[in-house]
């Protein structure tokens, strides 16, 4: 695999099944057995009842872009190779939100609340990165 | 509740100019700001009993000198205060350097409280300082990857907010003139220049919506306040500053977990803030408001009640916030025009609210103003701080 500068997530154990999940391209997120409270990012414990006893579902996937920016400039050196790139907030049908990008898609046609659906980036041996493609082009792509 | 109200008082502020001075030791400019702010309160320096510092960013040996009393011997207060603390929570240090000082004050904890920052973010390696913000109160592991960092979160607010209100990127670029015309005022202020919109706009792209003079610039800068009790204000100062309501609320950690961005917490907070005081928008005469990027003015405006939602932009862009207008707002310039000096950027805006009911802000001077709102928010804009200052105890 081709060498990747740019930083790799600092995980933590709780996370780990998490990262499995990406590694098999499932976009798993925690629910707690006890409230039933769904959690992102993985937690230690339940931030709202305080509960260890917690499960993984997993996502279907897909959800709307919350808010997104595309980078020209300034960013971090280790993805100056990647500019112009957009970073969302994706918020899960789930209810959950995450940071990710938009991937597949040029800038100037990414609109917050687009439909999108998560594509898994094999980016290491030990990572892979969910980002997120425009609904549609499932459908035009497959 | 607010039993600090009436028994608080700031006497005295320092500051040296903000820009970037490679000549300047961080230090020295800790020191002088130190000495300035004690002269100007009119008390003896062996009055001070508490030191409070903060985070200086640029250097962890600078920090943690500073922590660990450092200050104490430059200023000869070995054996006299009785606590050299760091409190610092970055962009939000002002507020709660000042909400510690007045619950030390009224528990008859301390007498006299210095709060000191210096930080030298502008003689600071750029790329280095850059990396450093990329990882300030932005996850490491759900953002960094992604290549997120601090300067795309005030366009992750900005997308967002133009969807849901309709803003112009016109109104958005002039927060930047509203700023740079009362920079022009500040002989402290690093960027003078004045602007057009169009020359804000025309500037280089660089983190959608945000152009480059849309952005904040590092900077060294440095600033000290001196907070005591009511009772000795009124022996050693004419022109005493009191708070009179604080409110706040903490939000998030990262941005990517907050669930309604274009808000975050200025409502809950001013009308805490306003109520303890017992005043509402409309008595306003400044609103010393935290910018780091044109979008967090727009909604501290809407969310303090000076402006319905949405249409702060508007109010900005007709000149309101200028000089001489209907509501001055963040009278130094703010960070996009005093600079970025790390926790110093909201540490001068709470300075700049001291200055300006002290009667003190020269050719930028507020006529009558008579009580000033403060803002301030830290990290990746975890918390939303609401502080109404008084000349006069309601």
């Amino acid at each position: 695999m081709k060498e990747y500068k740019r930083p790799l997530p600092i995980t933590t154990f709780w996370s780990q099944p998490f990262w499995e999940g990406c590694k098999r391209h499932e976009l798993l997120i925690q629910q707690c057995k006890i409230c039933n409270a769904k959690l992102f990012y993985p937690k230690l414990f339940c931030p709202s009842c305080l509960s260890s006893e917690l499960g993984w579902i997993k996502s279907g996937g897909k959800g709307k872009v919350y808010s997104y920016t595309t980078v020209y400039g300034y960013q971090p050196e280790a993805f100056t190779d990647d500019i112009p790139y957009i970073l969302a907030v994706i918020r899960l049908e789930e209810g959950v939100q995450m940071m990710s990008r938009i991937v597949d898609c040029k800038p100037e046609d990414v609109k917050c609340d687009m439909n999108v659906v998560v594509v898994f980036k094999d980016v290491t041996d030990e990572f892979t990165l969910p980002m997120f493609k425009p609904l549609l082009s499932v459908f035009k792509n497959s | 509740m607010s039993s600090f109200k009436g028994k608080v008082a700031v006497v005295g502020i320092g500051e040296v100019p903000t820009g970037v001075f490679k000549d300047r030791p961080c230090l020295q400019s800790a020191l002088e700001v130190s000495k300035q702010a004690i002269e100007d309160a009119g008390i003896k320096k062996n009055e001070i009993d508490v030191i409070m510092v903060t985070g200086s960013f640029h250097s962890r040996q600078f920090s943690t000198n500073m922590l660990l009393s450092k200050m104490v011997e430059e200023l000869g207060l070995q054996g006299i205060v009785k606590s050299n603390m760091q409190v610092c929570s970055g962009g939000s240090t002002s507020s709660s350097w000042l909400m510690t000082a007045c619950g030390l004050i009224t528990a008859g904890l301390s007498k006299c409280v210095l709060c000191v920052h210096s930080d030298a973010l502008g003689s600071a390696p750029f790329q280095e300082t850059l990396e450093q913000f990329a990882a300030a109160g932005i996850s490491e592991e759900w953002e960094t990857p992604y290549g997120f960092f601090m300067g795309a979160l005030g366009s992750l607010v900005t997308t967002r907010y133009m969807y849901e209100t309709g803003a112009t990127p016109e109104q958005l670029a002039s927060v930047v003139i509203s700023m740079r015309k009362w920079a022009a005022l500040n002989p402290n202020a690093m960027l003078r220049r004045q602007l057009t919109i169009e020359e804000v706009l025309g500037s280089k792209m660089v983190v959608t919506p945000c152009t480059t003079r849309m952005g904040n610039l590092f900077a060294d800068g440095a600033a000290a306040f001196i907070v005591t009790s009511t009772q000795r204000a009124k022996d050693v100062t004419a022109t005493p500053v009191y708070p009179i309501g604080f409110g706040s609320v903490v939000h998030h950690y990262c941005i990517s977990q907050v669930f309604d961005i274009t808000k975050l917490g200025y409502e809950k907070a001013a009308k805490e803030a306003f109520d303890m005081a017992g005043i509402k928008a409309k008595d306003v005469d400044i609103a010393e408001i935290y910018d780091s990027y044109p979008i967090i003015p727009l909604i501290a405006l809407e969310g303090m009640g000076f402006c319905k939602r949405g249409e702060a932009g508007a109010f900005v862009y007709e000149g309101n916030t200028w000089p001489g207008g209907k509501l001055p707002m963040t009278t130094n310039g703010g960070m996009l025009a005093q600079g970025h000096s790390g926790a110093g950027g909201g540490v001068a805006v709470l300075v700049e609210a001291f200055r300006q009911l002290m009667g003190k802000a020269g050719e930028r001077q507020v006529k009558d103003a008579r009580i000033a709102v403060e803002t301030s928010t830290g990290g990746a804009y975890m918390d939303s701080h609401v502080t109404v200052l008084g000349r006069e105890i309601p």
